[in-house]
């Protein structure tokens, strides 16, 4: 994928939330986003023609992250209010409440099967919650993590952590380990290539790296933006060719993955950039911000 | 009814029905229990049930109840009290303390006996609180005041400060002021100088701020405004009540902008704009960083009415989400409004009242006082007096090894003073040299006699002392000379640094850590450091040399360190708003200049029009910042085990890695700990298995008479044998407290009323007779004790979990008493204690198991049975006796004197092998129908043999164990017999049942 295919142009933007939005997300096809904010709602737009489909309000708090399952068919949400949130796309209401994390759910994420519920939280702990049964209970509670767990990645057998105290923790379950790469520094958010074979993981000294997930190697490190007290975003595009991430300056920077060299940069949003997330196939990007809006950007 | 019954004629008695019978039968029962209880006397009356029995608890909780008159006062016992509460009879809030339920001379005890802090350690004044309260509270009930009722806590305060706010005073704090940290974050204290200014703006040009200009003022804002912003929030721990004059008309403590708090500010700046000369407020607003940061509360949603208001809800995201300008015009304003109408005539002097002119000098104006001129060699370093020599090189060679002087006082006297001196300093010399000038003996000071001798110990000791202090130095004063950074705080906090910080705090010393501190700093003392450090001084105010000079001074102290002084007693003359304005843009232009990014753009901004918005601020800092540090991460890999949920690995599709496996012990108990202790007990599960094989090698396998009897007799007739296990215990007694004439006697007639255990005595008598030692093992049976465990094999044949177990139990203790664990240890003293720990392991073991009762029955039963076998057998048992009743008192003690008793000769090395004769002979005779069973054990113990051996030969430390184990295990098969022998009992008598 070459530079001038980035998506750079700004194509529609999604206003509704009022204040901050803090993650955006597409779904699995690319077709649909979501998008939760300090308003407390999570919204669920149509990025490609720019509407705004349906809220889901519930929440006491702010949400902070959203995901939907595969089959477009549920979501999970969690916030401020330190529950995780079972949502039913098409009615919009709540099917299920976990509470027991001690502190705010910063990451939530459906396993492939829709299953399992991972969420990361404040509290220091990973929580798994079972979506099949009526368990409101936890079914694994990983509380090796010594601080606030904010972002989660799942593989098919892996659960990935990434915390403020500087760790990416891989949860094996089929082996049953734990591995714990220490970066050093507090991990914000991480994001896996689409290979499976890197992390990405954004951290607070305004680097991205780029780890290995086999050995932990650190392979590349990515600077330029301004990181230093948000939870920002980072992906990659569909392609791993290109590393993109927000800023606290409102921009969106673009590496290129290899040589870690700033690509590109574009002036996105007035405020802090919390959320980027790339369109699984097509060359499209949305990112939310700060300043209430979430802007899709094509090439 | 009556009149029939008239009609009818009744031939005989009627038949009561059945349950009229027993309902007239308990009546009656209880009608008697209750006349008794009437007529008896209290001591005498006992609780009966409705069947008109007495009251049975059970033998551990109280025997028969014996009525209420020496239990409780009511007929229920203790109840709870209940809490009952309806409309018309409202409960009340009973508090209950102990006094209630005192006598009055446990009262009067009690009273005695409170403790308190006294006065004088008294941090928290509580003391004093409740003394000062006591005594208002006697003084109300003297002269009853005006408002009834107890004194309100807040009321009362001390009467005098409390140690704890003593000391703070001391150190500086005044009431009032928050007791804060140091904070670190740069953006706090940007922040915290953008207020400083803002205040200073608002004192100038406010006149309904009056105390503006000072933090309590702030506080107290703050209060009535219950906002939580974080720097008020470490200022919470200490209310002052600072009077704010009121100038609205509003009702006492209503506050107009209790929850709009924003509308407060726009009012403050409307009220400025009209009437501030020149005011800037139009920036304050505009700029976030400049707003009061307590009225940042996530824009538009405020949170559920019964949500606290807490950090969480503050906007950390700074806004960029901007309001629209919404005026509330509040009518009720009549300060403004007069205001409004009396601008005309004010305007000439704005800020007055009509009728009021405005003092020249306001009452609210700081009084400043030039600190102390500091003297110009000063340096703010302070030296540590410590050991003058400390500074001179120890790589230096010192003088030459020069032979000591041949008179041998004089080479004391020198030694001596050398030492001294290297302790003391060369003070000490130099006070020597003069009081002995005459002194001939002392001439070696000034280089006479001996001088090189005494050069040369001097520096030897010094060389010495040297390298104390040094590790004292290195050990104590380094930390402290240096600057204490996050990292030493958090080593000295025991934290676990990270990775980058621990490598590069070195490097991030001089550059970030410097800048903190001065920000830290900044308000008292300054750094000098970094003064070095300092670029070329750049000019960035040349357009106003005034002000380039202050701005120069200003650098200087901030970088030479010393008391914050000349700067603000100088430029007195301006105002304390335009003082904390320029000194906010010489923080940003120093802060530029020391990240060496003064470019000419930042320059010309902040001369022209000094328009350093927040954002570009802090960023530029902290990119800058970032950048200063060279960063070198090393992805650091541990790996631990980690184990999912089986539900997990179910709901992942997956198999669950340690499926079937015990759950594992807790992480943060040392994973090392507790795989030494699984593999040991794998280990020693084995080993039990050897051990028993060598056992048996040693000797023919010899199950213990009772309990293979028994269960031979069990196989045979299942009814019978549990009558013997009832009447036993009679037997024991008897063996115990009668001779032995009367033991036959005495046993003969169970053994007639049953006639099985009968032929079953006489077959042990018999076959002990044909095993023709008998006499022998007799004598050796007076001599030695009958050991009273089972051999291993009964053990094995029951069931192999509970050995396992107690080898578990073994292997841990063991390793906790890792030191005894001496390879070449033999069967020496030493062994006793260990014997006995190990005997407690198993003692522990039992009661866990609870089987006291059980075992205690199991032994009995034996002893009883020993005793029906005939005479010699009694006397043996009779002995045993008291030895039983020691048994269950004390078990460690129990060991060693069966073990004592087991060798009279005090050969411990024999001690075994005579054992197993012993038991070897013992078995010959002993054993009797179990002959078959016998001789199975006997081709497993063969079969086995191969694999004790070959675990013999595997290491010296193996061997060693095996040994131990060896030795070990009697005493721990000194129980399990037992337990097991009961355990087959009850389980006959469940049988039974």
């Amino acid at each position: 994928m070459s530079v001038s295919d980035l998506p750079k142009k700004e194509g529609n933007v999604l206003k509704g939330h009022e204040g901050a939005v803090l993650a955006a997300r597409f779904n699995k096809d690319g077709n649909y986003c979501l998008s939760c904010g300090k308003d407390r709602t999570i919204r669920l737009w149509n990025p490609h023609r720019g509407i705004h489909i349906k809220t889901y309000k519930s929440h006491g708090r702010e949400v902070r992250d959203v995901h939907v399952t595969s089959d477009n068919s549920k979501l999970c949400s969690g916030g401020g209010d330190r529950q995780i949130f079972y949502w039913d796309v098409a009615s919009g209401r709540v099917i299920r409440k976990f509470r027991g994390h001690d502190g705010g759910v910063n990451a939530v994420k459906f396993n492939e099967y829709a299953s399992v519920v991972v969420s990361a939280g404040y509290d220091q702990s990973l929580r798994a919650w079972d979506c099949r049964s009526h368990s409101t209970e936890p079914i694994q509670i990983i509380d090796s993590f010594t601080d606030s767990v904010m972002s989660i990645c799942l593989t098919k057998t892996e659960i990935i952590g990434g915390s403020v105290d500087g760790t990416v923790r891989t949860f094996d379950i089929r082996m049953g380990r734990e591995l714990s790469d220490d970066l050093g520094q507090p991990v914000n958010c991480i994001s896996m290539s689409n290979d499976g074979n890197c992390i990405l993981a954004s951290c607070l000294d305004s680097t991205i790296r780029l780890l290995d997930r086999t050995s932990a190697e650190l392979l590349q490190e990515y600077k330029g933006h301004t990181c230093k007290s948000y939870k920002l975003d980072c992906c990659l595009t569909n392609s791993d060719a290109h590393v993109i991430g927000g800023s606290e300056d409102g921009s969106i920077f673009f590496w290129d993955l290899v040589d870690a060299s700033v690509v590109s940069s574009i002036r996105a949003h007035l405020s802090v950039v919390t959320s980027v997330s790339y369109h699984p196939k097509d060359n499209c990007m949305i990112s939310s911000s700060v300043d209430g809006t979430i802007k899709v950007w094509k090439t | 009814m009556d009149s029939d019954e008239e009609d009818f004629v009744f031939y005989g008695t009627p038949i009561a029905r059945e349950d009229d019978v027993t309902t007239s039968r308990k009546k009656k029962s209880v009608a008697e229990a209750s006349g008794q209880l009437r007529t008896l006397a209290p001591w005498k009356q006992e609780v009966r049930d409705e069947e008109g029995r007495r009251r049975f608890h059970g033998a551990f909780s109280g025997g028969y109840s014996a009525g209420y008159y020496n239990t409780v006062g009511s007929k229920e016992g203790w109840t709870p009290q209940t809490f009952v509460s309806s409309r018309k009879n409202r409960a009340e809030v009973k508090q209950q303390d102990i006094l209630n339920f005192l006598d009055e001379d446990e009262r009067a005890e009690m009273e005695g006996q409170s403790l308190g802090t006294s006065s004088q350690f008294d941090t928290f004044g509580l003391t004093a609180a409740d003394h000062a309260r006591k005594h208002a509270e006697k003084e109300q009930q003297k002269r009853p005041s005006a408002i009834p009722g107890p004194v309100p806590d807040e009321l009362v305060l001390p009467a005098t400060d409390s140690i704890g706010v003593k000391l703070l005073l001391k150190m500086g704090w005044r009431h009032g002021r928050s007791i804060k940290d140091s904070h670190a974050d740069v953006a706090y204290d940007a922040r915290r100088e953008g207020r400083k200014a803002f205040l200073a703006f608002s004192a100038n040009d406010a006149k309904t701020q009056l105390a503006d200009s000072d933090p309590i003022h702030d506080n107290s804002e703050n209060y009535s405004e219950q906002h939580a912003s974080d720097d008020v929030r470490s200022s919470q721990n200490t209310p002052v009540y600072v009077l704010n004059p009121k100038q609205d008309m509003h009702g006492l403590g209503f506050d107009p902008f209790k929850h709009a708090p924003e509308f407060r500010e726009k009012k403050r700046s409307r009220v400025s704009d009209n009437r501030g000369p020149g005011n800037k407020s139009s920036l304050l607003l505009k700029n976030s960083l400049f707003g009061l940061k307590s009225g940042k509360a996530a824009p538009g949603f405020g949170i559920g009415a019964l949500e606290d208001f807490d950090a969480e809800d503050e906007d950390v995201y700074g806004s960029g989400y901007d309001f629209e300008e919404t005026y509330v015009e509040d009518i009720d304003e009549p300060t403004k409004l007069i205001m409004d109408s009396k601008q005309t005539s004010v305007r000439k002097e704005p800020g007055a009242l009509s009728g009021f002119r405005l003092a020249s000098n306001s009452d609210y104006q700081l009084e400043r006082f030039d600190p102390p001129v500091v003297p110009k060699d000063f340096v703010p370093q302070h030296k540590f007096s410590g050991p003058p020599e400390t500074s001179y090189k120890l790589g230096d060679p010192g003088p030459p090894e020069v032979p000591p002087p041949q008179d041998n006082n004089l080479k004391v006297l020198i030694d001596g003073v050398a030492t001294l001196v290297a302790r003391c300093g060369k003070l000490f010399e130099d006070l020597s040299r003069e009081k002995n000038q005459s002194n001939p003996m002392f001439s070696f000071l000034v280089g006479g006699n001996g001088h090189e001798y005494y050069a040369r110990k001097l520096w030897e000791e010094q060389q010495k002392r040297g390298d104390q202090t040094k590790l004292q130095l290195d050990g104590k004063l380094s930390p402290r000379t240096q600057k204490m950074t996050a990292e030493g705080r958090g080593k000295l906090l025991g934290e676990r640094p990270l990775e980058r910080s621990s490598k590069d705090s070195s490097t991030s010393i001089s550059s970030t850590d410097a800048i903190h501190l001065q920000y830290n700093l900044s308000d008292t003392f300054t750094d000098p450091s970094s003064y070095s450090e300092m670029p070329v001084v750049a000019k960035p105010f040349i357009n106003d040399a005034a002000k380039q000079e202050r701005f120069e001074q200003f650098l200087h102290d901030k970088y030479q360190g010393g008391l914050r002084s000349t700067e603000s007693g100088r430029a007195s003359h301006m105002s304390e708003a335009a003082r904390a304005l320029e000194r906010l843009d010489f923080e940003v232009a120093a802060e530029a200049i020391k990240k060496g990014k003064w470019s000419k753009e930042i320059s010309t901004s902040l001369t022209g029009g000094m328009e350093f918005t927040s954002g570009g601020f802090v960023q530029a800092k902290d990119t800058q910042a970032e950048d200063a540090i060279p960063k070198e991460v090393h992805v650091k890999r541990t790996e631990y085990q980690w184990r999912p949920s089986p539900i997990l690995c179910k709901r992942f599709d997956l198999i669950d890695p340690y499926m079937g496996k015990p759950p594992p012990a807790p992480r943060s108990k040392s994973k090392i700990e507790t795989l030494i202790f699984t593999s040991d007990s794998v280990k020693a599960t084995k080993e039990e298995e050897t051990i028993i094989v060598k056992r048996d090698s040693y000797h023919i396998p010899q199950p213990e008479p009772q309990g293979i009897s028994k269960d031979v007799a069990d196989d045979e007739s299942g009814g019978e044998v549990e009558v013997e296990n009832v009447e036993r215990p009679v037997d024991l007694y008897k063996a115990i407290f009668s001779d032995d004439s009367d033991d036959e006697e005495d046993i003969s007639t169970p053994n007639e009323v049953n006639p099985e255990k009968k032929v079953e005595a006489a077959n042990t008598t018999l076959n002990r007779l044909i095993a023709g030692d008998f006499l022998e093992s007799l004598g050796k049976e007076l001599g030695l004790e009958v050991p009273p465990e089972l051999p291993s094999s009964t053990n094995k044949t029951m069931n192999s979990a509970p050995p396992k177990e107690i080898a578990n139990a073994n292997s841990r203790i063991y390793n906790t008493y890792p030191v005894e664990e001496k390879p070449s240890s033999t069967l020496n003293v030493p062994h006793a204690s260990r014997e006995i720990v190990q005997d407690r392991t198993s003692e522990r073991k039992e009661t866990v198991n609870g089987n006291l009762m059980g075992s205690s029955a199991g032994s009995n039963s034996k002893y009883a049975e020993t005793a029906s076998l005939g005479n010699h057998v009694d006397r043996n048992s009779s002995e045993k006796g008291p030895l039983l009743d020691r048994k269950f008192k004390t078990p460690s003690r129990r060991h060693r004197s069966s073990s004592s008793s087991s060798s009279s000769e005090d050969e411990s090395s024999r001690k075994r092998s005579r054992r197993h004769r012993h038991r070897h002979r013992h078995s010959d005779s002993d054993s009797d129908s179990s002959g078959d069973q016998r001789d199975r054990y006997h081709s497993r113990s063969k079969g086995k043999k191969k694999g004790s051996s070959r675990e013999k030969s595997s290491s010296s430390r193996s061997h060693s164990k095996h040994k131990r184990r060896s030795r070990d295990s009697p005493s721990r098969y000194d129980y399990s017999p037992e337990k097991e022998r009961s355990e087959t009992k009850r389980d006959k008598h469940r049988r039974r049942e």
